[in-house]
């Protein structure tokens, strides 16, 4: 009993950091300038398309690797300069766009790369037992840089200048103008810091895993769903939501088979927003 | 008066008759339909291959003198655009055979369309259902030969014969953790397979089905470890994952062979794709061609032609299927042609000949064709079936039957290890971490601890 409490307890782990990376981008780029961006799957994918097409001309897997979480950002911004940014006033047009540059890059990966999936290198091989459950390294050392992702996060917005003009504009964006906060480039820099949470989350899923352009779609549905849970715009709530997300994945695994899972993880988002809507932590606005 | 409707009942044939022999002899093209999903592998290989054998036809005078055309449609994988698309190949382009096809669901639907149009179809997909449509209603579903792979139930033969293979080369199968895509054709094959098994001794410790894009294979890993499987066998297409496991399998790399019909891996590119992680894995090469294996002379001018044209060898099993499809056609044709029939692209003369390519009297093209009564590909070692292959060091290899072997079995070696161990009593080795883990987990545990000690710092 003890033994599967603790498998339960790793394997949920270790299945929620990516997603807890993936979904604090999504809900960071809303809480701040409320744009809810459906391509963020796709930066998701692309990061990890653009490291293994690097990877095959000769490049260094690390350099690799951090060239394309930079890729991923520079798109990102350029997505919201080019198209977001004249429409960010109309949430339902950064919806209906989004999607349309989600669906865009979907189909030009398939037609480039096919619906197979492919791998980045692993950056390190191996497997390590913890308590008699066997862990990849990949996906412990997953877990650990989501983590300190997301504490490194949690100091920038909390503690630097730029974070917390960063948490002025989430608070109030009119207020932050008036006090001089230059409230565009600080959409940016959400962006980028967005976008590359979306590329870091996408390199670590396809070493443990594979891409394939379909992953994108995944990707957005377990953002969507985690932030909805955490609460739309709260950061805290979609890291916590991320773990929920993952233990709730693991135990119906365990007890009722992998067929469930993302049944059950759906059925446990809508159950929690039954009883309350704003999500865990969200605030009634 | 009965003179007179008589008169009028004849002028009226003759005038219907005349018309369908100007038809005939009007007929300035032979046009063949492709259908799949164009967007995946399957269908890629399945246009690739019958646009290269309508080029090659075309270099050797035709079909009966008249140059060959290829029209394609995408069913994108949903059985309305299917439908559709088979229609327009079917009444606007004109397509005097179709091929193609993929998944059951979708091939069901289709056939509907192929019996209205009075298409000749010749298919892919593997349901036990689809020939038995041919059996329960022949003159609705003539029209359709399964030609790309076997019927879904000898695929539990093949996994059955797969088992007796590893057993008699070095391991011990007693126990089986079957992964399945949660799929109606996985079902026909596990209710021909538990009987098979039983018969061998050998228990299903657990039958999980996974949904499609399911990547959680680790904990399934785990799992089958803790039942003590020896084996686990997968039994995947439609998940589209078996990369994944193969990954998770190769990374764990636990005491227990990974051996099945993983769709995947007959990809050419699988093992790079798994960053090599695929090494060992054992699966069963559906449509009876591998790259590296071809089965017959012709089997090996198709490949090197496909990778001459394309640059790359075919993307899927369903490339042999395609390519014998139209080569098959012209036989047909061109039988019907010589025995003298009034019109040998009529769609009830093409079925007559091509069902004379019977058991009795198969026809070597890239495998062995022949078809059965009910329109099914014949299967055995001497036609075609899913050999048994295995990824060694980034080759496929076949290693069983004999009669097409190319390679043998290779037990990996952390499972050789196993049976050492068992010889020895020991008691196994815990897994040993790679020198470089240590170095990035330290670099990884510094940064938690560093963000945590400044976000403390901060605080107060």
């Amino acid at each position: 009993m003890i033994e599967l409490a603790l498998k339960i307890l790793i394997f949920g782990a270790v299945v929620s950091g990516i997603w807890a990376l993936v979904a604090s981008g999504f809900s960071l780029i809303f809480g701040v300038a409320r744009i809810l961006n459906f391509a963020h799957g796709t930066l998701f994918v692309l990061s990890a398309y653009f490291g293994i097409v690097l990877v095959k001309y000769g490049v260094n897997d690390y350099i690799a690797f951090v060239l394309g979480i930079l890729f991923v950002g520079v798109v990102g911004v350029i997505i919201f300069r080019l198209t977001i940014s004249p429409i960010k006033t109309h949430e339902v047009m950064v919806v209906i766009v989004t999607l349309a540059i989600a669906l865009l890059v979907e189909q030009f990966l398939l037609l480039i790369f096919g619906e197979h999936g492919i791998s980045f290198p692993s950056l390190i091989s191996g497997v390590q037992n913890i308590g008699g459950v066997r862990i990849t390294n990949i996906r412990i050392l997953s877990f650990f840089v989501a983590i300190a992702t997301l504490i490194l996060l949690e100091v920038f917005i909390t503690k630097t200048k730029t974070g917390k003009m960063i948490n002025a504009t989430s608070q109030d964006m009119e207020a932050a103008m008036l006090m001089g906060i230059d409230v565009d480039r600080i959409y940016l820099i959400t962006m980028f810091i967005s976008s590359i949470l979306a590329g870091l989350g996408g390199l670590l899923y396809s070493q443990i895993f594979a891409t394939t352009p379909i992953v994108s779609v995944k990707a957005l549905i377990y953002a969507f769903a985690i932030v909805i849970l955490g609460g739309l715009g709260s950061l805290r709530g979609s890291i916590i939501a991320s773990f929920i997300v993952g233990y709730v994945i693991v135990v119906t695994i365990t007890f009722l088979g992998a067929r469930w899972s993302e049944f059950v993880m759906l059925l446990t988002i809508i159950s929690i927003l039954v009883v309350k809507p704003t999500g865990l932590f969200g605030v009634e606005e | 008066m009965l003179a007179m409707r008589k008169l009028w009942l004849a002028m009226i044939v003759i005038l219907m008759l005349s018309l369908s022999i100007q038809t005939a002899m009007a007929k300035d093209k032979v046009v063949i339909g492709v259908i799949g999903p164009m967007s995946l592998p399957e269908g890629q290989a399945e246009k690739n291959a019958a646009m290269l054998s309508a080029e090659e036809i075309n270099k050797e005078g035709g079909i009966l003198g008249l140059p060959v055309e290829v029209v394609v449609g995408d069913t994108k994988l949903n059985p309305d655009s299917a439908t559709a698309e088979f229609r327009r190949l079917a009444t606007v382009e004109n397509a005097d055979v179709i091929t193609g096809g993929f998944s059951s669901g979708v091939m069901a639907a289709m056939m509907e369309t192929m019996a209205e149009t009075k298409t000749v179809f010749l298919s892919d997909a593997s349901s036990p259902a689809h020939p038995a449509k041919v059996a329960e209603d022949y003159e609705k579903y003539k029209y359709w030969f399964r030609i790309s792979q076997n019927n879904g139930t000898t695929f539990a033969w093949d996994l059955a014969d797969m088992i007796d293979f590893l057993n008699a080369n070095g391991l011990k199968i007693k126990k089986v953790y079957v992964i399945r895509d949660e799929h109606i054709w996985t079902d026909a094959v596990m209710k021909d397979l538990k009987p098979l098994l039983e018969e061998r001794g050998i228990e299903i410790v657990k039958d999980v089905q996974v949904p499609k894009g399911y990547t959680e294979y680790e904990q399934l890993i785990d799992e089958a470890e803790s039942l003590n499987a020896d084996l686990i066998m997968p039994i995947l297409a439609i998940a589209g994952t078996g990369d994944v496991l193969a990954k998770q399998w190769g990374t764990l790399k636990p005491k227990i062979m990974l051996a099945g019909h993983d769709l995947a891996a007959i990809d050419a590119e699988f093992f790079d794709k798994t960053d090599g992680l695929a090494n060992y894995e054992v699966f069963i090469a559906d449509g009876g061609a591998l790259v590296t294996a071809p089965p017959t002379e012709m089997c090996k001018k198709f490949i090197e032609a496909y990778k001459q044209k394309y640059g790359h060898y075919p993307e899927s099993h369903q490339a042999y299927g395609a390519y014998d499809a139209v080569y098959i056609y012209k036989k047909a044709v061109e039988e019907a042609s010589k025995a003298g029939e009034q019109n040998p692209f009529d769609p009830d003369v093409v079925v007559k000949y091509l069902e004379k390519y019977n058991p009795e009297n198969p026809i070597k093209l890239t495998r062995t064709i022949a078809f059965h009564k009910n329109h099914a590909l014949a299967w055995g070692d001497n036609y075609v079936r899913n050999w048994v292959s295995q990824w060694q060091d980034g080759k496929q290899y076949i290693i069983s039957p004999k009669t097409v072997a190319n390679g043998e079995f290779k037990i990996p070696p952390w499972l050789a290890q196993k049976e050492q161990e068992e010889k020895e009593q020991k008691t196994p080795e815990t897994t040993k971490a790679t020198p470089g883990f240590g170095i990035l987990t330290a670099v990884a545990g510094l940064s938690v601890a560093l963000s945590l000690a400044v976000l403390r710092r901060k605080t107060k």
